[in-house]
């Protein structure tokens, strides 16, 4: 055993969790310094034992079961306990009511349907057909010769 | 030696705390109370020494056993029963700490007086001691735990676990969620300072 190896398991041989025997012991007994610092370390465990934790209090137990209680009377809260609160309930339901009235509102102002949709494509050739037969109209013009692009 | 971890593995009809706690989880209310009664003295011990405060301690272990109940439908035996306990009272107890490090002041956390809730002393009272003895006992005190709360944050937390709790390193590195020669080197180094810092009180 190792002077390194000898200090990873020296505060559990300061406490005790592991007994001073075997290769423990053997180091030990051929490292002063290891031994010294051993007795130091086991000096310092005795010291922290004066620090006492109090007792628990005799209404611990009655506390605890009280917050228990407690505990256990709280409803589950689950993803749909809003309803049951009326005044959430109304302003959810006004809400989606409101938020489908809008809609219905637009699509009627604006019939104009979304582009790439069997609709729109109608609607569109429904305009390029008034195109076309006035494309005649564009056929009798006459060129007039004194006009010039950049006069 | 103080308020160590109760050890026994088994319960009643030879149940480990795993098993008592999968108890809780179907249902068995009788099985809490089982897992109280058994660690509620640890807890209230290792909180105390995180918090320095024994109506703050109780709360806190209070807390500790309500989020155990709380959580023991999510609850998996895939580590001790003992590591998810200290993992949920260290996170606890270090939480608590942050909030109330402005509402602590230097003396209240050193002076070893009685506690103004309980009214009682961690010094216990002994007719046998003289004054100037108790004086000198009163200061050694002041002095460990002056001296482990002034510890890095983990280096106070192992200390508590292994010195007063008698956890092994394995556990303390599972709570800590450290390697466990991390763990070593990490409560050598904390009692090299407690040795250093406490050589002329021993």
């Amino acid at each position: 055993m190792t002077c390194k190896e000898m200090k990873e398991v020296m505060p559990d041989l300061a406490l005790g969790l592991v007994p001073v025997s075997g290769e423990n012991a053997n180091h030990l007994r051929h490292c002063t310094a290891c031994a010294e610092k051993l007795e130091q370390v086991q000096k310092t465990m005795a010291l922290l034992d004066e620090w006492q934790a109090p007792e628990p209090s005799p209404y611990f137990d009655t506390r605890l079961h009280a917050r228990l209680k407690e505990e256990k009377e709280k409803a589950p809260e689950s993803w749909l306990a809003w309803i049951r609160r009326p005044a959430l309930a109304l302003v959810a339901t006004l809400l989606v009511a409101l938020s489908i009235s809008l809609t219905l509102f637009r699509s009627k102002a604006d019939p104009q349907s979304s582009p790439g949709t069997a609709v729109s494509d109608l609607q569109q050739l429904d305009k390029n057909n008034d195109l076309y037969s006035e494309f005649d109209v564009l056929d009798d013009l006459q060129v007039q010769p004194d006009v010039t692009a950049n006069p | 030696m103080a308020s160590a971890v109760p050890q026994s593995p088994s319960g009643p009809e030879g149940l480990t705390d795993a098993e008592m706690m999968l108890r809780v989880k179907a249902g068995d209310d009788s099985a809490f109370d089982y897992l109280v009664q058994k660690y509620r003295r640890a807890m209230i011990n290792f909180m105390y020494r995180m918090a320095h405060n024994s109506a703050a301690a109780e709360d806190l272990a209070q807390e500790v056993f309500l989020r155990v109940y709380r959580s023991r439908g999510s609850y998996e035996p895939s580590a001790k029963f003992t590591t998810w306990l200290y993992r949920i009272a260290t996170n606890l107890a270090v939480n608590h700490a942050r909030d109330t490090r402005h509402e602590r002041p230097e003396t209240m956390v050193s002076l070893d007086e009685p506690d103004e809730e309980t009214g009682t002393s961690m010094d216990v009272a002994d007719s046998s001691l003289s004054v100037e003895e108790k004086l000198v006992r009163r200061e050694r005190l002041m002095a460990i735990r002056k001296t482990v709360q002034k510890l890095p944050e983990r280096q106070r937390i192992a200390v508590l676990m292994h010195k007063y709790q008698q956890m092994d390193y394995k556990q303390i590195a599972e709570v800590l969620k450290l390697s466990e020669s991390a763990t070593k080197s990490l409560l050598f180094r904390a009692y090299e300072t407690l040795r250093e810092q406490l050589k002329s009180f021993i």
